[in-house]
């Protein structure tokens, strides 16, 4: 257990350095993120004109969603580990992780955990710049247990977001590229995800089905409990349909990983 | 320029032909373009949901908006965009060379490479989408309102295109950053809001230092309110400015270009 959890350790710290290369990549994305927000503030800012509420929630409420969500999409969030997984297949690099006492997603997660903390420390930096401007829409509920229960979903929603790019990147052992799946997939997920706008404000019965789909869990639901877009009761339920997403995605990366490399053929030395 | 023109219909002959051979990854495409304009209309869909204007524009009016700016958007992309993003790449790994070869223009020739044929699809259901909206408002634009609005979004392209050029040019200077050209996206989110919508700050920044409103809004509201000789001039005055910055800057980065090593 030891062995394993040092050999996953050392996958962590070449992830970490090889991320820590990027870093102007990461900062630079980061502060382009800062624009996403400023579009985000002028358009909610001119919908909320003359109106006190949307859908039960003000102004600041709605503007603290997407900046946590901003925040969780750096922190959580799959950027490019799909590529990556992808690019390894095609050019064979996998072959070395079929001869080693290493699991491709375990080393693959160590790597996407590093890449998330070096990105996630990052999108401080601008954050903290524009603070300033910020902090008069920064409206937080203070109840203690949403931090109890927000911990562990955002912990659950990082494989969640993981797991679903590791499937597609999975997608090279039958087709010769997968951007395109990747990217229409992304639309699902910018929707379905509560990315595009707080979910809640859908119709009814559409937010009811979301609750049972993955897309809700890898980034709408951390993000409601912090913000208090969602109660007690429906948090606690959800970190347990949360959990059941995980284990199925987590055995259907199993499966495609097996039926995968039946498909597989590792050339040369 | 019969010349480039020439260059230019072989070129797009040849991405015609490239398309017919990947026609999986031509429907594959068109669909993911398709899919994302929708997510676009489902957004102002959830929020006029909840309101009924956003700064003083009504929901089909902003249809209207969104829609000219994925048509602007989409021609972008059918025209220039695989070449202006090979090109950054170019830029880095030496393979610009290639480019300095030819017989035409560099930048022309850079950056009117490729044609993506599922993007240039996609501009009749951005077109449909502005028509949906203008029915729904009752509009009936005469023949000259429609040549000046399409006069418009050509305007319109051509800023963006500018702007792009402008992002690529940069690999010249900074090799070791990839994907700026990829942040450009964040810009096109501005041309979807009304320009009422901005204030103070992003007043000045984004109407009258930046592009990026005015090249949809500008057209949009030419046919909604009729002809505005202003704004007609504003937008062609900025056309001219943005396209003459961005070939300046182009070949001044082209003096700097040192081949792989750049």
């Amino acid at each position: 257990m030891l062995t394993a959890f040092q050999k996953y350790r050392q996958a962590f710290l070449v992830g970490l350095q090889g991320n820590l290369v990027y870093r102007w990549n990461f900062a630079l994305r980061g502060f382009f993120s800062l624009f996403h927000l400023v579009v985000v503030f002028i358009l909610w800012g001119a919908a909320y004109e003359g109106q006190a509420t949307i859908g039960g929630f003000d102004l600041a409420q709605t503007m603290t969603y997407f900046v946590v969500l901003l925040l969780m999409q750096f922190f959580i969030g799959a950027f490019n580990e799909d590529y990556q997984i992808s690019e390894e297949i095609r050019n064979g690099l996998i072959n070395q992780f079929l001869l080693k006492p290493v699991n491709y997603f375990l080393y693959r997660f160590s790597i996407f955990l590093a890449a998330r903390l070096v990105s996630g420390l990052l999108i401080l930096i601008p954050v903290a710049v524009a603070y300033p401007f910020l902090h008069e829409y920064l409206s937080f509920p203070d109840e203690w247990w949403r931090l109890g229960v927000g911990l562990p979903a955002m912990l659950l929603a990082a494989v969640i977001q993981f797991s679903i790019a590791y499937c597609f990147g999975l997608l090279t052992f039958w087709f010769l590229e997968i951007q395109g799946f990747v990217i229409l997939s992304l639309a699902v997920e910018s929707v379905l995800g509560g990315q595009l706008f707080p979910l809640d404000l859908m119709p009814e019965w559409v937010f009811r089905v979301a609750q049972y789909l993955p897309f809700y869990y890898q980034m709408y639901f951390p993000v409601a409990i912090f913000t208090g877009r969602i109660d007690q009761t429906l948090a606690v339920q959800g970190l347990g349909i949360q959990l059941g997403w995980v284990l199925l995605l987590l055995l259907f990366n199993h499966f495609l990983w097996t039926r995968g490399l039946r498909r597989h053929t590792a050339v040369g030395g | 320029m019969l010349h480039h023109l020439k260059i230019w219909l072989a070129s797009a002959r040849y991405s015609v032909t490239r398309t017919l051979m990947f026609r999986f990854d031509f429907f594959l495409w068109a669909s993911v373009e398709l899919v994302w304009m929708g997510v676009n209309l489902l957004l102002i869909s959830v929020i006029y949901g909840h309101t009924d204007s956003i700064a003083g524009w009504s929901k089909y009016e902003m249809m209207l908006l969104v829609g000219t700016a994925m048509l602007i958007q989409r021609l972008l992309f059918g025209f220039f965009w695989s070449s202006l993003f090979e090109t950054a790449r170019n830029i880095r790994t030496g393979h610009f060379d290639f480019f300095l070869a030819q017989p035409g223009n560099v930048m022309f020739m850079a950056t009117t490479r490729k044609l993506d044929l599922d993007s240039l699809v996609n501009t009749f259901v951005a077109a449909g989408v502005v028509i949906y909206a203008a029915n729904q408002l009752g509009l009936s634009p005469g023949l000259a309102d429609l040549a000046l609005y399409l006069l418009m979004i050509g305007c319109g392209l051509l800023i963006h295109y500018s702007a792009l050029v402008l992002t690529v040019s940069l690999a010249f200077w900074i090799t070791n950053a990839q994907g700026l050209e990829g942040s450009y996206f964040t810009l096109f989110e501005f041309s979807r809001i009304p320009r009422q919508a901005f204030k103070g700050a992003a007043n000045i920044l984004f109407v009258w230092a930046l592009p990026a409103v005015i090249v949809s809004n500008i057209p949009a509201h030419t046919l909604l309110h009729g002809f505005d000789p202003g704004h007609a001039l504003w937008l062609l005055g900025a056309t001219v400015a943005w396209f003459t910055l961005a070939c300046t800057v182009f070949h001044r980065g082209l003096r700097r270009y040192s081949s792989a090593s750049s």
